[in-house]
């Protein structure tokens, strides 16, 4: 079993039309401290792939992604 | 004052039309030498033929009718009389027959292409001071207005002068003596141009239509020149 | 602002004076014809949203830099310093503009008020101050593109998860694929957007018409479109053309996305593929009679929205048309005269932003909710994700009481099922 990570604050950023889910975790993360983690959840498969190069091009970190039924969710640490 | 006379209805008449044919085609090579736009700029739906579309839009002005009838139509009276006095121009410095193919007296229109052509010239100088026209406006658009209306005001006077009054001092041939001569290189004043009682309408026409050429090439009314290809991108 | 910086910005100015852009820069008479035309101005009267009051700023520096009218003589046309005040202008007419064109239609020489505004946005990108988001934006998609190999998987997996509900729309028969992603040799390759909404009424329709299709692995809208980076778009764009031509297909089909499809369709250059919008494609199942719809599946009255990049700016008018008789009885015309179709007030990037310009959009687009609630319909329809989202935040904040709904999930919605043929 993986360490369970704890987020300091949760989106829900389910059925959100492109490219709202991007958009609002660019500006959520800048809502916690460097070293903070941000818990995003997301029905959309473009964010599979849409969230790594975000956070690539960012700078932030992908600590998680995890599938709980047709919810997916990302554990992002703030750091940059 | 005779040497600002002669200043005005001579060389300054060769350097306006100099300044405004050299001034055009240099723009006008500038803008086509300029690299083409990689996509189309068209608007749908099409209708075709595109050539003759095209040339609706750029003579019949059909957006402007549709939506400011009254505007379109001072606006085709001022470009069809605009066109009118150029031909009158020419038939000023001689005859020619194809344009006697329905007789008429020189100048052209018996008074009336210089007299709708001035209300016109009112009415969009008038429409300027109110807004949204108003802050649209940049001094240039004023500029050009006032200098066309002089041009044409005084110009007029001459006109109506002998087609409505029977002024006899300054006649059609005095008009061919002088603008023939500037034509031909040998400039050459008839008395009629500067003793005549009108001649100082002639004089302000001369140095007003002289300023306006002079700016021509420097101004929007460079779209005489573009218009037809720029509607030709919206018709693609 | 240093001497540096305007100079890089005046470099930057000049890339764009193509022979287009002279003409638009060159002859505006001023005539105000375009008053009337541009949506923010008809909800909100005030000068500075009129088409050419917007095309004044960019053509002020214009005169300044480029002309001898604004050097010997900078009063007459009013020509401007670049300077910070300047750009602040800039920002304002590119950000209130969305780049519709139906000022385009008014103008009696034709001028492409969203070109200038492209001269705009390249000078805010240049000076640092267009909306960072958007840039953001477009740089994820040029870096999903760079790291796609590693992206692929992970895609791969989601995509299936959705497959479950594309077969509630249409059943796919043994032995084939329902969303294929990746096909060599396919016939179409269809570009959708991130959301599930894009990919799932498309994939069934692409089954039900047995279509030999293959899903993108990006998605199609092109940021650097909307922010004005004429490098960045081309970078966003290539991804899609490398990709169809990687996999060799004919067609390309762009989802519905307003830029996208006209970005693919003007930008791409000669490619050895075609490519039409899914409005087209649908529209051209139904007249070959590839997929059979229910005449009568949407009984309240539709009326549709057309996006202005795909409709005035791209010609998509007539499929979408089409469509909607072949599946509602009760179709209604928005306006009579598509070309003078009243923009959402979304375009231009300003969707993108999200709520920052929530505020604005509203009150723009106030035309817009007056035009649809004229046709008394109760569907909403239209075949573009930015229109979709502005449409959608009217109904709300006009309470218009319509369904938004997109066209590609109304035809979806409408097929008739293989047991109902038989």
């Amino acid at each position: 079993m993986s360490e369970e990570i704890k987020a300091d604050k949760v989106m829900d950023l389910r059925g959100m039309p492109c490219p709202m889910p991007v958009v609002k975790i660019s500006k959520g993360i800048k809502e916690v401290e460097i070293g903070q983690v941000v818990e995003a959840h997301s029905t959309d498969p473009g964010s599979l792939t849409d969230f790594p190069a975000w956070a690539r091009t960012s700078g932030n970190e992908i600590l998680k992604t995890e599938q709980d039924g047709d919810v997916i969710k990302f554990f992002i640490k703030r750091t940059a | 004052m005779d040497t600002i006379i002669y200043i005005i209805l001579v060389p300054m008449v060769y350097a306006a039309f100099g300044i405004f044919i050299l001034g055009t085609a240099m723009r006008i090579m500038k803008v086509w030498r300029a690299p083409k736009h990689s996509t189309t700029l068209q608007i749908y739906p099409e209708q075709k033929p595109k050539w003759l579309w095209t040339l609706n839009d750029t003579f019949l002005f059909p957006t402007v009718r549709r939506h400011y009838p009254v505007h379109w139509v001072f606006l085709m009276l001022f470009h069809i009389c605009f066109f009118l006095l150029i031909i009158g121009h020419f038939e000023l410095i001689d005859d020619y027959r194809i344009l006697q193919i329905i007789e008429h007296e020189v100048f052209l229109g018996g008074g009336y292409v210089g007299l709708i052509l001035s209300i016109a010239l009112l009415f969009f100088l008038f429409r300027r001071f109110r807004s949204p026209v108003r802050e649209l406006s940049v001094p240039e658009d004023f500029y050009l207005i006032l200098l066309l209306f002089l041009t044409v005001v005084f110009g007029s006077e001459m006109d109506w002068a002998r087609t409505w009054y029977g002024y006899g001092g300054f006649a059609v041939e005095d008009y061919r003596q002088y603008l023939s001569s500037l034509l031909y290189l040998k400039p050459d004043l008839p008395d009629a141009a500067t003793e005549s009682g009108h001649s100082f309408m002639l004089i302000l026409h001369v140095f007003f239509a002289n300023l306006f050429l002079m700016f021509f090439p420097f101004s929007k009314i460079m779209h005489s020149f573009f218009s037809l290809a720029m509607n030709k991108l919206r018709r693609g | 602002m240093d001497q540096n910086t305007r100079e890089e910005l005046l470099r930057l100015f000049n890339s764009k004076l193509n022979q287009a852009m002279k003409f638009y820069l060159e002859t505006c008479s001023r005539c105000g014809m375009c008053t009337h035309a541009c949506h923010v101005h008809e909800s909100m009267p005030q000068v500075k949203y009129i088409a050419a009051y917007r095309a004044e700023i960019v053509r002020r520096l214009y005169k300044r830099y480029f002309k001898k009218q604004g050097r010997i003589w900078p009063w007459m046309g009013e020509s401007k310093e670049l300077g910070d005040v300047a750009l602040e202008e800039l920002y304002e007419a590119a950000y209130s503009c969305t780049g519709c064109r139906r000022c385009m239609v008014y103008c009696p020489h034709g001028i492409d008020t969203q070109m200038l505004m492209s001269i705009a946005k390249l000078l805010l990108v240049g000076a640092n101050s267009e909306p960072e988001i958007l840039t953001l934006l477009a740089d994820t998609s040029i870096e999903k593109g760079r790291s796609i190999d590693l992206l692929k998987t992970s895609f791969m997996q989601g995509v299936k998860r959705l497959e479950e509900e594309v077969v509630k729309k249409w059943k796919t028969e043994a032995g084939e694929t329902t969303i294929p992603v990746d096909v060599e040799g396919a016939s179409l390759l269809y570009v959708a957007l991130a959301g599930a909404h894009s990919i799932i009424p498309a994939a069934a329709v692409f089954n039900a018409a047995k279509e030999n299709w293959t899903l993108s692995f990006f998605e199609a809208v092109n940021f650097g479109a909307f922010v004005g980076d004429p490098t960045k778009t081309k970078l966003i764009l290539d991804r899609i053309v490398n990709e169809a031509r990687r996999l060799k297909v004919k067609e390309v089909c762009i989802c519905e996305c307003g830029t996208a499809y006209r970005v693919m369709k003007q930008l791409s250059g000669k490619q050895p593929f075609a490519v039409s919008s899914v409005t087209e494609v649908h529209a051209r199942y139904i007249k070959e009679g590839r997929i059979q719809l229910d005449r009568f599946a949407f009984k309240d009255p539709v009326t549709y929205h057309d996006p202005c990049q795909i409709a005035r700016n791209a010609g998509v008018i007539y499929e979408a048309r089409y469509i909607l008789n072949s599946l509602a009885d009760d179709y209604r015309e928005m306006s009579p005269d598509p070309k003078y179709n009243w923009c959402c007030g979304g375009g231009g990037g300003l969707v993108a932003l999200g709520d920052e310009t929530l505020d604005f959009r509203m009150k723009s687009a106030k035309v817009k909710a007056e035009q649809v609630n004229d046709t008394g319909a109760k569907i909403l329809s239209t075949a573009c994700e930015n229109c979709h989202t502005q449409l959608s935040n009217l109904n709300d904040h006009y309470k218009m009481d319509v369904r938004v709904r997109f066209l590609s999930s109304m035809v979806a919605d409408a097929l008739v099922q293989p047991d109902a043929l038989s």
